[in-house]
């Protein structure tokens, strides 16, 4: 089985993971899946590696010897607007994928996933469908409350703005969180089920940071950068 | 001997008493008796002056039709006598020489009225002003004898005394002289006799209101009441204008001006209330004479009212004064205090007056007939108003001052609460922290520690692959779980289980089982404020052990997980299902599986669990599959219930 891209050709992944026998594993899923992967072990041979061109998606780890996968997402968002990023997390925990998410990022992978889970989670990506976790739904709607409640204190976690947000799409936010499908979303929300991953990508590109100094702030907000 | 020693002990006391009393009282009295000498020397020495080089004093008086010569200053001998008044007769002489300015006619002192005339041309009358014929004022008069009027050589002058009592008669020495040299002595005595009353009784009249106010805000405190009324009396009784006869005058005016025993015996209420006693009963009888006055004058008209007041109330002024200084001694020796010593000495100062114009009166003294007492009394009431306000400013300002204390105590107590409440919230964190703490330990050692150790055993023993990789999968599930329920979640219990239902999901695949998952209602369970991780982590292991026990050991194709919301009693309850198609396996009659070894910890762990945090387990399986059926508490327990 062959993954094809919109033009026929064979779909190019970027893998940057600074662990040998995890990236060992992602690559063997992947290739299985029939997709061509490039694999680096840090930031300066990934960006070696963009200099021969984009590849379609690019999955990286945050955490690498010579840097933080942040900087590479956000380099390739702006060099690369059409490449899909999804990082690599552990644990899926929300201090990563929604730092990651708010410099452009569409969605991310465990670690630990089942390879069929992961050739999986790739193509609904390059299909259009970003995949989002219950805890991570979670942690956006509350912060649209936190906002909304305009607390004095603010929420825990990674900053995040989410005021571009609308009813509708916190609405589907917290079906996800409480472990909902797509179907049931769709059928309590009235929707048809195929707008929902729609949607859900809509919420990916209105929390990320898309002008400069914004992205400075949310990179000083996260401590990536010291001034 | 019993006597002896019963009467001992009252009579121990009263020495000491005795010698105290008299160690306050004797210094007390010398200091009156001073003060008695100062006033005496004091009206003797300010006595005023008048210029003696144009005195007239030999007159021949016609009285009665009899013609005697007289030396002024001189008493009739009736007290009535309006239509017949005794005609004073005498000559000076003047010359045009002399009379740089006009001559003037100056009467010091006379009652009750008179009427002069110079060479048979009435120059004066004093009738028309009825304030110079109060014989309690000192009421000077002076008139210019018009130039024309005046002959070369000797001269005529006339006094008629008009006399209605209730004194008798009285002319003092009269001054015909130039107008520069008399009227000096007659502003004089103006100042000392019309202008200086005035004064008190305005500055008397203020005092009233402003004690009168007092008394309206403060009724509990009747003294300012007594002191107004008296004041209010002693201000009609100095501006209502007497009558002269034969003029009619009402009847009710002529009462409040005999108004004095009354205002006295009020002043004596006062002092007894100022000092702080009970005013006894029978005391109000020191009212009668006030009242008889009030009421025979009211009934009978003028003159009786001036005849009472010579019996009546003049003695009952001095008894007054007299019980005045009585009270104002006593509260002497008991209190010791500033007050009762200057009221004390002003007491002293009045009765000496009133003393001195008795004897006046009775003509045992003679003084002129210059009556002090009224202007005393009226310098002492105003004394004692401008202490009284002067009192009530300064407990004003110890409530100020209270108030401030207070506000500061307010202040502190609020900064120590708050401080305690900041140190109280602070110790709470850190328990809540540590036992967050403790209970994260104890949640990774559960989970966590046992499959790591597993994992190192399995590895130790070079096993297959994928039995580590099921221990390791399971040690990053439970953490994913920890991590998780450490997660706030509102008490929305269905945020718990929307990850746990992907985490399931993730680990059925594989085993192409499918995971049906159905909640009845979209809220799918009741909010549960109280809901705290340790629950969630509870609740998510049993769903967790129902899921592994029908994929390892049931060997189950389909597992179906029903979400419901029930009403009960005390409002609505949640209950989780977890139903699979396994083959099941046999529960023993006290709710134990009887297959495996394994299988049965397994359900003793999920039946601990659901114990702990208040929910109830069913559990029913049969060759066509097993029902694990949890139901929530309505409400979670604070405290772990096994643990308990």
């Amino acid at each position: 089985m062959t993954e094809q891209g919109e033009t026929g050709d064979t779909i190019t992944i970027l893998l940057v993971e600074d662990d040998a026998p995890t990236c060992w594993r992602l690559q063997d899923a992947l290739v299985k899946a029939g997709y061509e992967v490039r694999s680096a072990g840090t930031l300066s041979e990934a960006r070696a590696a963009l200099a021969g061109g984009a590849p379609r998606v690019l999955l990286t780890d945050l955490r690498l010897p010579d840097g933080h996968g942040v900087e590479l997402i956000r380099e390739m968002r702006q060099r690369f607007p059409d490449t899909e990023i999804m990082v690599i997390s552990a644990l899926g925990d929300e201090e990563s994928v929604i730092s990651a998410i708010t410099v452009g990022a569409t969605g991310y992978l465990l670690k630990d996933a089942f390879p069929t889970d992961i050739a999986t989670t790739v193509r609904d990506l390059v299909a259009g469908h970003s995949p989002i976790s219950a805890s991570i739904a979670r942690f956006i709607v509350r912060r649209t409350q936190g906002t909304a409640q305009n607390s004095a204190e603010p929420p825990p976690g990674p900053a995040l703005n989410t005021a571009r947000l609308t009813p509708r799409e916190i609405d589907i936010l917290w079906g996800i969180a409480k472990g909902f499908s797509y179907a049931e979303i769709a059928s309590h929300l009235g929707l048809s089920k195929q707008t929902v991953p729609g949607h859900i990508k809509n919420i990916y590109r209105k929390l990320e940071v898309h002008t400069r100094s914004e992205a400075v702030f949310e990179a000083v907000q996260q401590g990536l950068i010291k001034l | 001997m019993s006597e002896i020693a019963a009467k001992a002990p009252t009579k121990a006391p009263t020495r000491p008493r005795r010698r105290l009393i008299a160690s306050r009282l004797v210094p007390y009295l010398l200091l009156q008796a001073l003060i008695v000498i100062a006033t005496v020397l004091g009206l003797r020495l300010l006595q005023p002056s008048d210029p003696d080089d144009f005195a007239l004093s030999g007159f021949s008086l016609r009285e009665d039709g009899v013609t005697t010569p007289v030396t002024l200053p001189h008493f009739t001998a009736s007290r009535y006598s309006l239509a017949d008044p005794p005609l004073y007769t005498g000559t000076f002489t003047f010359r045009r020489g002399d009379a740089a300015s006009g001559w003037s006619v100056y009467l010091p002192r006379f009652s009750n009225a008179v009427e002069v005339a110079v060479d048979g041309v009435v120059v004066l009358d004093s009738r028309r002003d009825a304030n110079a014929n109060r014989p309690d004022r000192n009421t000077p008069q002076i008139a210019a004898v018009p130039a024309s009027l005046l002959r070369e050589g000797t001269n005529e002058i006339t006094v008629r005394l008009f006399v209605w009592g209730p004194l008798k008669g009285f002319l003092d020495t009269v001054y015909v002289g130039p107008d520069a040299a008399l009227r000096p002595a007659y502003e004089t005595r103006t100042l000392l006799f019309v202008t200086l009353p005035v004064v008190f009784s305005a500055w008397q009249s203020i005092l009233a209101v402003i004690l009168a106010i007092m008394w309206l805000m403060r009724r509990h405190e009747p003294v300012y009441g007594v002191l107004a009324a008296a004041m209010v009396l002693g201000v009609v009784q100095a501006f209502a204008p007497p009558p002269v006869p034969p003029a009619a005058t009402s009847r009710l005016a002529a009462v409040l001006l005999a108004s004095a025993p009354t205002e006295s015996a009020l002043i004596v209420v006062f002092g007894v209330l100022f000092f702080g006693w009970r005013w006894p009963r029978y005391a109000t009888l020191l009212f009668l004479p006030g009242i008889v006055v009030f009421v025979v004058g009211l009934i009978g008209g003028p003159p009786l009212p001036r005849i009472l007041f010579l019996v009546l109330g003049i003695p009952t002024v001095g008894i007054c004064l007299v019980l005045m200084a009585c009270i104002t001694a006593t509260a002497v020796v008991r209190r010791q205090d500033a007050a009762s010593f200057t009221i004390g000495c002003a007491v002293t100062i009045v009765l000496v007056c009133w003393i001195q114009d008795m004897l006046n009166v009775l003509e045992i003294v003679s003084n002129d007939r210059i009556f002090v007492s009224r202007l005393s009394y009226s310098a002492m009431l105003v004394a004692i108003g401008a202490g009284l306000t002067w009192r009530f400013a300064r407990a004003l300002n110890q409530v100020d001052s209270f108030a401030g204390q207070l506000v500061t105590r307010v202040r502190e107590a609020e900064e120590r609460l708050k401080a305690s409440f900041a140190r109280e919230e602070e110790r709470a964190r850190a328990a809540a922290l540590a036992n967050e703490r403790t209970r994260l330990m104890r949640d990774l050692h559960d989970g966590l520690g046992g499959q790591l150790v597993s994992i190192v055993a399995l590895s130790e023993r070079g096993h297959e692959g994928a039995t580590i990789t099921d221990a390791a999968r399971a040690a990053l599930k439970d953490l994913r779980l920890v991590i998780d329920s450490m997660d706030d979640i509102g008490g929305d219990l269905m945020l718990a289980l929307g990850s746990w239902r992907e985490r399931a999901s993730a680990q059925l695949r594989p085993h192409d089982i499918t995971l049906d998952w159905r909640v009845a209602t979209p809220q799918g369970l009741p909010l549960h404020p109280e809901l705290r991780p340790w629950h969630v982590i509870q609740i998510v292991r049993i769903l967790d052990e129902a899921v592994t026990n029908a994929v390892k050991h049931a060997e189950a194709r389909h597992i179906a997980v029903t979400i419901d919301t029930l009403d009960g009693d005390q409002g609505p309850y949640g209950v989780i299902s977890v139903t699979d198609d396994g083959h099941g396996f046999a529960v023993s009659d006290n709710g134990e599986a009887a297959r495996t070894g394994q299988t049965a910890r397994g359900l003793r762990n999920m039946r601990n669990r659901a114990a702990r945090c208040g929910a109830m387990l069913d559990l029913s399986s049969d060759t066509s599959g097993t029902r694990v059926r949890l139901q929530l508490p309505q409400c979670f327990p604070d405290s772990d219930m096994a643990a308990g």
